[in-house]
């Protein structure tokens, strides 16, 4: 495969494109985000939006909130910066860790905090999680758009017009590109574009219909609110990272440090490592090694490729970090399997229609990854 | 509610979708009475010169809608022919506008550039103006059209290339008229379209 000879981000990767250097557009698009992004002007564009906002509704701003690194810094951030009063929304997608949950208890209480947790019907979620997983490969899903379209709902209903959200998808892919200059709408437009894999609501409700009792209410917190709704509520989206220049190390650092928020161990990933990233699911192992099947690279290969745009680690020792770990079936593929109702077989063959060239995944010759010490704490479906 | 002239040419569904999208209300004018209940008047157009300023004097909407430009400063948006109907003449049937900004409209004549001017083309020299906020400088717009408008200068708040630098944005004190479709342009028309709601009609 054709990997960026900067960063490693392979071929199979969203959106990627290699110039006549082989480096890759989110390597230069980092470059530009570093050398000629103004943030000194952003950052008054954020002090002015903040207070734009301020004290006029019953909050500040929405602010939806997963506990981890990032929604965790941006909570933070602007409690620290700004003393604002959000609504903090949590979009529970049925698989929260221990130690996540331990996190945000803790955060909450020493931020003091509103906080709404939406908790949708685990049965349709496990449908949904199946559908999407033959449909494209990636089972999140109801995840993915309930996360970004939940607190938007909760907006409406609150008549809070401000949401601000974290980490800006330019950090990982070129669906909104920093060269542009622009500030990226979380919208619905950006949901249609990427986080929703292209299946609206509508679609799973005309796909699920033969096997499973689906009220079409049950999708209402999957669907975007009308755009009318949004705009009357006359409503701004934004990542904070659209206004400081995103840091996970260093943010994750500050977290820690100020609110004694914790890493976690994550399977596949080098735990000593890179404790701070995707501690929230316990589906974290089977979507990453799903990804490596499909693409050939997984997370630390995405960890990597931000530490060496940071200057952080050098190319050789991410390649071994990446031989080392990548590419081991994750224990949580049991529960999973046990949710959806599959074999192994069935799960590789499903799979295997979703694989992007040129890579072909092998599934002999399979290693595990072990186990993480709350394994045996997850839910598992009763036989 | 922002006022949608219905005369007859086309186009009102979606310009009415398009106001209802982005928040607002899209009210139907059908008659005189119908203008005191809008705020903001839309004139949107598909079709001849002559035939479109015919239906507005049968309809007895000519009066009418200049009182509510000229008298009551209602913001007026002009959308294809309707833009061109706010000038003073148009070559379409040889036919007088509603003048309200000084200009004529002419074919395109050149053999070598196809007619209409179908597709989506990029504006040049964008002026600042509270309608035209937010835009970006080559932003796309979706055209289909035959004639195009000549203004002055001073009426002309953005251009576009075919095969002669014509008048895209044409404007005046509360009245502002586009060539291209904003309600078929995505999001850079919309935008157009909810600045225009919002807009008090001042410069």
């Amino acid at each position: 495969m054709r990997k960026c000879t900067k960063c490693g981000l392979p071929e199979t990767y969203e959106t990627i494109e290699f110039d006549q250097f082989q480096v890759c557009n989110i390597c230069r698009q980092r470059e530009h985000r570093d050398g000629s992004i103004d943030w000194a002007a952003r950052h008054v564009m954020l002090d002015d939006m903040i207070e734009q906002y301020r004290g006029k509704y019953d909050y500040d701003c929405i602010i939806p909130f997963s506990g981890g690194k990032d929604s965790t810094f941006t909570l933070y951030y602007l409690i620290k910066k700004y003393k604002i009063k959000p609504l903090v929304i949590q979009f529970n997608h049925g698989f929260m860790r221990p130690n996540l949950l331990k996190n945000n208890e803790r955060t909450f209480k020493k931020l003091g905090v509103d906080v709404l947790t939406f908790t949708p019907n685990f049965k349709v979620v496990k449908r949904l999680m199946l559908e999407a997983l033959i449909r494209k490969g990636d089972f999140c899903w109801h995840c993915h758009t309930g996360i970004f379209s939940y607190p938007m709902h909760v907006a409406i209903k609150y008549q809070v017009p401000l949401i601000m959200w974290g980490e800006p998808s330019s950090e990982y892919t070129a669906y909104y590109d920093y060269r542009d200059d622009e500030i990226e709408s979380v919208d619905e437009t950006r949901f249609n574009r990427f986080v929703n894999l292209g299946i609206t609501a509508q679609d799973m409700a005309g796909m699920i219909n033969h096997d499973f009792d689906l009220d079409p209410r049950d999708l209402k917190p999957y669907t975007y609110p009308p755009t009318r709704d949004l705009k009357q509520l006359k409503y701004r989206s934004v990542c904070l990272g659209s206004f400081i220049p995103w840091d996970v190390k260093a943010q994750s650092k500050i977290i820690m440090d100020e609110l004694g928020w914790q890493g976690d161990q994550v399977e596949g990933m080098p735990w000593d490592i890179y404790p701070y990233e995707k501690i929230e699911c316990y589906m974290q192992g089977v979507r990453d090694y799903i990804k490596y099947l499909k693409r050939g690279y997984s997370r630390v290969t995405q960890m990597t490729a931000l530490d060496i745009r940071h200057n952080r680690v050098d190319k050789a020792a991410a390649d071994k970090l990446v031989a080392e770990y990548e590419g081991k079936r994750p224990p949580s593929l049991e529960l999973f399997l046990g949710y959806l109702g599959l074999t192994e077989d069935e799960f590789n063959n499903i799979v295997l229609n979703t694989v992007v060239p040129p890579f072909k995944p092998d599934f002999e010759n399979m290693q595990d990854a072990p186990k993480t010490w709350d394994f045996d704490l997850w839910y598992r479906e009763e036989v | 509610m922002i006022g949608i002239v219905n005369y007859g040419m086309g186009n009102i569904r979606s310009v009415a979708n398009a106001v209802y999208e982005q928040g607002f209300d899209p009210l139907l004018i059908n008659n005189a009475d119908d203008f005191s209940q809008a705020t903001h008047v839309i004139l949107p157009g598909v079709g001849h010169f002559k035939k479109a300023m015919a239906n507005l004097e049968q309809l007895s909407l000519l009066t009418p809608l200049k009182q509510a430009v000229l008298t009551d400063k209602k913001p007026l948006l002009g959308i294809c022919l309707g833009m061109q109907l706010l000038l003073s003449h148009s070559e379409e049937g040889d036919c007088a506008g509603l003048d309200l900004i000084a200009g004529d409209v002419r074919l395109f004549r050149d053999p070598k550039f196809r007619v209409p001017h179908v597709g989506w083309n990029n504006l040049n020299g964008v002026v600042k103006h509270p309608v035209l906020r937010g835009i970006p400088a080559m932003a796309d717009f979706y055209f289909v059209h035959s004639y195009y408008a000549s203004t002055a200068s001073q009426h002309t708040l953005a251009q576009c290339e075919y095969d002669r630098n014509f008048s895209a944005i044409v404007g005046v004190n509360n009245i502002i008229g586009m060539q291209f479709h904003p309600e078929k342009s995505q999001k850079n028309g919309l935008l157009l379209i909810e600045n225009f709601c919002n807009w008090d009609g001042l410069c």
